[in-house]
């Protein structure tokens, strides 16, 4: 029997990688460097510059929350669920803010979903029904290689079995002619917007059968989506800093499903994005940015935010890399705050840390659940097991306090 | 980047000497395309001085003949982020696969075509390719779907 | 030291996005590079392997050419990672104007941004 694992390089989690003479069969080349790579570039523990061990390191993070006032729990994407309640746990006994990349990525997406305002569906059921397939400001041939392959246009589906160029309809958005775009071909279109609620507005108008700037384009979209009972929109991050509005874009894709089945995946984020987004949600009812103090989620307990506006002097950074992907005016106030970094990796923000407490490799080292980009759990088994993981490094300062 | 019979002719001495056991220099040219003929073959481009500007320019515009594989197929991996549309798009996979490449999943048999091994594809099997063999046909789904040029062929 | 510009600062539409041909899972480094628009480039009097200094919100990073036909026509990529969360602010998060002008010497190292950070 062959073994197969689950790769938690994005929110794709392919579950069919296996490892056959020290080669790694499936992974795309993001998923290959979690796996080949793992060992390399490895954090150590730190206190102030200085290599010490591991208990210490902990020990001394645990000092450092004891002693602050104001407190951020940051990241958590690419760890598992399971790390990811001891995360919130932790942030609740210690009054504290909560927070993740979904911010400022896909996350008020995953929250229109799961308070059901966003009609959505599985990558599965896209496989096997899904005729119309809109790729909105995503450009998943770079951000998630294997979508397409995987579960979107080109796999062959249990009602869409003649294969992407006569059972599926592809339309790609964006700014630019990316890869993707180009693989617009026969049955398919490329729009090339400068402004994306333009074609929010030219949906709505076709559908009242009026006048619209993409009305040609809309229209045909329109009459493909007809044709099936399942039709999806794969956002992405160009979708999400496009929009004016999220909530003319809902409007909108109720106002497709006036006549015809449309559904919503988001296209993007790391590996356990949504799990955190869910983890969250089941606890408190909000997806990000929230305040235990407060009791409520808000614009202002974005990290970015209290960080930009020094509302705090403490942030547990857990498998994110903030001075690699904040704007600098955000992450050049990292340098003023206490910072302690729980990271597999000696990643950017570690090299200016406080503490800096090594982790294993979620999916690789450590095992547990992840959720996919869609909302489908999935089990993942490491290739080795390390002891102090992010579940461990967690309730150890969790029971330290 | 493509490679085509013409001009591998107009390099040629174009005197029809036969000696190569081709009727015409224009039917060599297209048999040193297909790699059914070898260059050193023209025994007048090499013995004779006057084409040596034309026989180092055939060489240099052949070379990337020997990296392709038998049907013509050149992979720059370098170009490749094991997307694996290819893999999952080939009709040979498609039909020996259902399990597998033909829903999406990494492809199960053992001698495919392609497989995306370490993050980029390899050719495993190019015996399989419709491309290949006495009935071939000029089948590039594979490259047609690549886009970013990773997977390419001779003739274009 | 007075410096002789030859070359025009010339405005592009940069789009931040991700790249998989040079990421690095390791968190360890990230290329300094932009993907520029090969007519973008031609009329701007820039060539592969340039090295420019791309200017947005105030500041500067010299990033090395490549040129990609997947860039905005009027302008170029740069992959997330370091140089663009540098230059970006949250109102431009993924796409903002920079002006580009050819320059001499090496593509700016991750650690002289990481050296701003520490105080």
């Amino acid at each position: 029997m062959k073994m197969s694992f689950v790769c938690p390089g994005c929110s794709c989690l392919c579950d069919d990688i296996e490892i056959v003479d020290g080669k790694i069969l499936h992974a795309c080349r993001r998923g290959e460097e979690i796996f080949g790579k793992y060992k390399e570039n490895r954090a150590k523990p730190m206190v102030k510059g200085k290599e010490v061990d591991v208990d210490s390191a902990i020990e001394e993070a645990t000092e450092a929350l004891k002693d602050s006032e104001n407190i951020a729990i940051y990241g958590m994407d690419t760890t598992t669920v399971e790390a990811q309640q001891h995360g919130i746990e932790l942030a609740e006994k210690l009054n504290a803010y909560i927070d993740d990349n979904s911010s400022f990525c896909l996350g008020e997406f995953v929250e229109a979903i799961l308070r059901k305002e966003l009609p959505t569906t599985t990558l599965e059921d896209v496989r096997d029904r899904a005729y119309v397939m809109v790729y909105w400001g995503a450009n998943p041939f770079h951000s998630l290689s294997r979508h397409m392959s995987r579960y979107s246009y080109y796999p062959r589906g249990a009602k869409r079995p003649r294969g992407y160029e006569e059972d599926r309809f592809l339309v790609v958005v964006d700014v630019r002619r990316s890869e993707t775009s180009k693989l617009a071909k026969k049955n398919a279109m490329f729009i090339q917007v400068s402004d994306d609620d333009e074609l929010v507005d030219s949906f709505f108008k076709v559908v009242d059968g009026k006048a619209a700037k993409y009305a040609k384009e809309a229209g045909i979209i329109l009459n493909g989506m007809k044709k099936s009972d399942l039709n999806v929109i794969f956002g992405g991050l160009g979708l999400k800093y496009g929009l004016k509005d999220l909530g003319k874009f809902v409007e909108m894709v109720k106002k497709l499903n006036e006549v015809a089945p449309v559904y919503f995946i988001p296209a993007g984020f790391h590996g356990n994005m949504r799990g955190f987004n869910e983890t969250l949600f089941e606890k408190v009812g909000y997806v990000n940015k929230y305040s235990f103090r407060d009791g409520k989620s808000g614009g202002e307990f974005a990290f970015t935010e209290l960080l930009k506006n020094e509302k705090i002097d403490t942030a547990l950074i857990v498998g994110t890399d903030p001075v690699y992907s904040l704007p600098f005016e955000v992450s050049s106030k990292l340098g003023k705050i206490k910072t302690i970094v729980v990271d597999p990796r000696m990643s950017f923000t570690a090299r200016i840390a406080d503490v800096v407490i090594p982790s294993a490799v979620s999916g690789v080292e450590a095992g547990g659940t992840m959720v996919r980009s869609d909302g489908v759990r999935v089990k993942l088994e490491p290739l080795e097991e390390r002891e102090v993981n992010d579940v461990y490094i967690l309730n150890k300062i969790k029971e330290g306090l | 980047m493509a490679l085509n019979p013409m001009d591998i002719y107009k390099l040629l001495p174009k005197t029809n000497c036969k000696k190569c056991g081709e009727a015409t220099c224009m039917s060599f040219a297209f048999k040193l395309l297909n790699r059914e003929r070898r260059l050193e073959e023209c025994i007048p481009l090499y013995e004779d001085k006057k084409y040596e500007r034309q026989r180092k320019k055939l060489e240099e515009m052949l070379k990337p003949l020997e990296e392709a594989t038998e049907t013509g197929l050149i992979v720059d991996e370098s170009l490749c982020t094991g997307c694996g549309n290819c893999v999952v798009v080939c009709p040979v996979h498609v039909e020996k696969d259902p399990k597998g490449a033909a829903v999406g999943k990494g492809i199960t048999i053992d001698d495919p075509i392609l497989r995306v091994e370490d993050g980029a594809v390899k050719v495993i099997n190019m015996q399989a390719c419709r491309r290949y063999g006495k009935n071939r046909v000029l089948c590039v789904v594979c490259r047609e779907n690549c886009p970013t040029d990773a997977i390419r062929f001779l003739e274009g | 030291m007075m410096r002789f510009s030859k070359f025009l600062k010339v405005e592009a539409d940069i789009v931040v996005a991700r790249y998989a041909l040079v990421m690095d899972e390791t968190k360890s480094k990230t290329e300094p590079v932009i993907f520029l628009h090969p007519e973008f480039a031609k009329r701007s009097g820039v060539k592969e392997s340039d090295v420019v200094e791309v200017e947005a919100n105030g500041r500067v990073v010299k990033l090395k050419v490549k040129l990609s036909e997947s860039a905005p026509e009027s302008g170029g990529i740069i992959p997330n990672g370091i140089y663009a969360s540098y230059l970006t602010n949250f109102d431009g998060f993924k796409k903002f104007k920079a002006s580009i002008e050819v320059s001499e010497g090496e593509p700016t190292s991750v650690d002289g941004i990481i050296g701003q950070l520490k105080t």
